[in-house]
């Protein structure tokens, strides 16, 4: 077992030490630990290289002599095996350990934790006093955000089972382009395969462990795709006037813009709010029960009453 | 500590890692060594016995790596060619992206040096990674600080909270006593002087998070009552659950599940019931079907009152 973990070492310092390609046959003369047939030596061979691409360690293929152009010889170039961060003074260390530190716990523990160690290895001791008042964390669990970011830096496509408003189990494809963590949750965001759009996932609602299907590098993310911009881009906005309590409906009021031109009665205030879901934003104007009064468009004051006046006939 | 047996490729990236390590601390301590990785003293050994077997083809003393940690302390020469710190992999590059992003969020107003500090590097790893990775903190990270610094020294937190059942900012003096996870959010079980029992806060509703300057013990005798209700889904089956925090699964059959909830905040589920009044039926208790009512009731008083009325 120490053997494989010795030679891929032995391998990596060969390549690394190396100012030319050296050939294949020259790898199985001079680096320890290739033994056996000629077929056993070159199947050891590829898979060390694809053990080591999966380190982040890149091969280079080349031709080491232009006279034998039929001889191929590799090697790894310093520059695509060294921190690519280039220069880094102490304070960016600490942010960037910090931010490697956030996932402590969480699902990415062992990415965060090799990060840190290269992060140490640098030699730079940490900003102390930076460290103190500053505690970020992330807090997910879920093992499938691993699997997430590991498709969408390999370029692999994803499968899963994903549970729809019904709760029902649908299977989803997609070619993930980004993940980010909005109000608390994780979405995955990627080409749905099937529906050959733009679509965006919320993690918990996929059902067992993702699945990594088909080949890495099976495609490309669009150069000009935005995290961001994908996750704003929605439905149209609409909008509506609400009469709200003073000093209640502290969240719906935030998003709003206060009308005071409005008259309403002493103790009340109307409020312009956007929404983009009609059926959530009814349900939540339904939370705050007596507190909240639409005033417009009437079609949803209209809705509102309906089901308070459904609640009264089912409870009343 | 010990983490499960690693694979010959893990301990080949670990050796990569450990070699610029022990070259920037050279003669640290073999229990600090192990801890810093993550590694029991004898994984630690078991590394560094094949480190020992590996340098430059030839093989002879001259190429192989040269490490000394018999006397407990750890010294590296002879490893010139891996020496470097190895470079983060995009997977690794991805994480740190989404911790900086959740840092920068975090961050204090007053603190522009940092948040530019932290655009220059997220900036640095997008060009590498792309554009695929963006979070935003819902809590901040000094309130968290403040909270574990309390619970390691016992002493009592003042906060000014938010709290969306009763729709109201109080300032409150908690004994804080677990960070926990409730439902993807970060909570904070914690017992409330001014509630006179335990309550659960979400962090990212608090507004001011301080050290109180005094403490106070918690009465021995608290009650804890629970409310539980007993109802029935009949639409948009996702939300519902979500809206009632109940671990959703994926339906086996058509026929509607009575599903039972529980929470210390009555409050909070008659909230949630009106709230969804389209799509879930309470059924039990009937004194529960009794204040649903009673909500609709005042509700529809006001639209008929001449001021709200159309």
């Amino acid at each position: 077992m120490s053997r494989k973990t010795e030679r891929l070492v032995n391998l990596t310092i060969a390549l690394l030490a190396t100012k030319r390609y050296i050939t294949k046959s020259e790898i199985f003369r001079t680096v320890d630990g290739y033994e056996g047939s000629e077929e056993s030596k070159e199947r050891m061979f590829e898979r060390d290289k694809d053990d080591l691409r999966n380190l982040g360690i890149e091969i280079e293929v080349g031709t080491f002599d232009p006279l034998f152009e039929d001889e191929t010889g590799y090697r790894i170039k310093p520059e695509n095996y060294q921190f690519q961060l280039g220069e880094v003074d102490a304070r960016e260390i600490t942010l960037l350990s910090l931010a490697a530190e956030a996932w402590r716990g969480a699902s990415m523990s062992s990415s965060a934790l090799s990060a840190l160690n290269k992060l140490h290895a640098i030699g730079i001791e940490s900003d102390t006093e930076l460290l103190l008042d500053l505690a970020p964390a992330i807090i997910s669990q879920d093992t499938n955000l691993a699997l997430a970011i590991s498709a969408i830096t390999s370029r692999t496509v994803l499968s899963f089972s994903y549970l729809n408003e019904e709760l029902e189990k649908q299977n989803r494809a997609l070619e993930p382009f980004a993940v980010t963590s909005r109000f608390g949750h994780w979405y995955i965001i990627g080409e749905d395969l099937d529906r050959k759009a733009i679509r965006l996932f919320r993690l918990d609602r996929v059902v067992g462990e993702c699945k990594m299907q088909g080949k890495s590098g099976a495609f490309e993310i669009p150069s000009d795709f935005d995290v961001n911009d994908a996750f704003s881009h929605s439905t149209d906005l609409s909008s509506a006037s609400l009469v709200l309590r003073d000093g209640r409906a502290i969240n719906l009021r935030s998003r709003g813009v206060a009308m005071p031109d409005k008259t309403t009665p002493v103790g009340w205030q109307c409020f312009q709010i956007d929404y983009s879901d009609r059926e959530r934003f009814i349900e939540e104007i339904l939370w705050y029960g007596n507190d909240v009064i639409v005033s417009e468009p009437l079609d949803l004051r209209n809705e509102i009453l309906n089901r308070l006046k459904l609640g009264l006939a089912t409870y009343g | 500590m010990a983490k499960t047996q690693s694979t010959p490729v893990e301990k080949a990236a670990r050796l990569f890692d450990l070699v610029p390590y022990i070259s920037t601390h050279q003669g640290i301590a073999l229990s600090d060594l192990a801890n810093e990785f993550n590694l029991t003293e004898s994984e630690l050994l078991s590394d560094l016995n094949t480190l020992w077997m590996c340098g430059l083809p030839g093989y002879t003393p001259l190429e192989l790596i040269d490490l000394e940690f018999e006397s407990g302390y750890v010294t590296i020469r002879n490893a010139e060619v891996l020496q470097r710190v190895r470079l983060l992999t995009k997977q690794e590059l991805v994480i740190i992206l989404l911790g900086l992003d959740i840092l920068s969020s975090s961050i204090d107003q007053s603190r522009q040096d940092l948040s530019l500090a932290i655009l220059r590097l997220s900036e640095k790893i997008k060009d590498i990674v792309g554009n695929v990775a963006a979070a935003s903190a819902i809590v901040d990270s000094t309130h968290r600080a403040a909270i574990m610094q309390a619970i390691s020294a016992r002493v009592d937190l003042s906060i000014n909270y938010y709290s969306t059942i009763r729709d109201e900012i109080t300032d409150r003096q908690i004994t804080p006593l677990e960070l926990s996870l409730d439902h993807g959010f970060e909570v904070l079980n914690a017992y409330c002087h001014n509630a006179k029992g335990f309550r659960t806060f979400r962090l990212d509703n608090m507004k001011t998070v301080a050290i109180s300057q005094s403490s106070v013990n918690i009465p021995e005798e608290i009650e804890i009552s629970d409310y539980q209700w007993s109802l029935r889904i009949n639409a948009r089956f996702r939300t519902s659950s979500e809206r009632f925090r109940i671990t959703y699964k994926a339906r086996e059959s058509n026929e509607p599940e009575e599903i039972v909830v529980s929470s210390f905040s009555q409050d909070w589920l008659l909230r949630n019931a009106v709230s969804t009044l389209g799509s879930v039926e309470v059924l039990q208790p009937l004194t529960a079907r009794a204040l649903i009512a009673q909500k609709c009731q005042s509700a529809l008083e006001l639209y008929d009152n001449w001021a709200f009325s159309k």
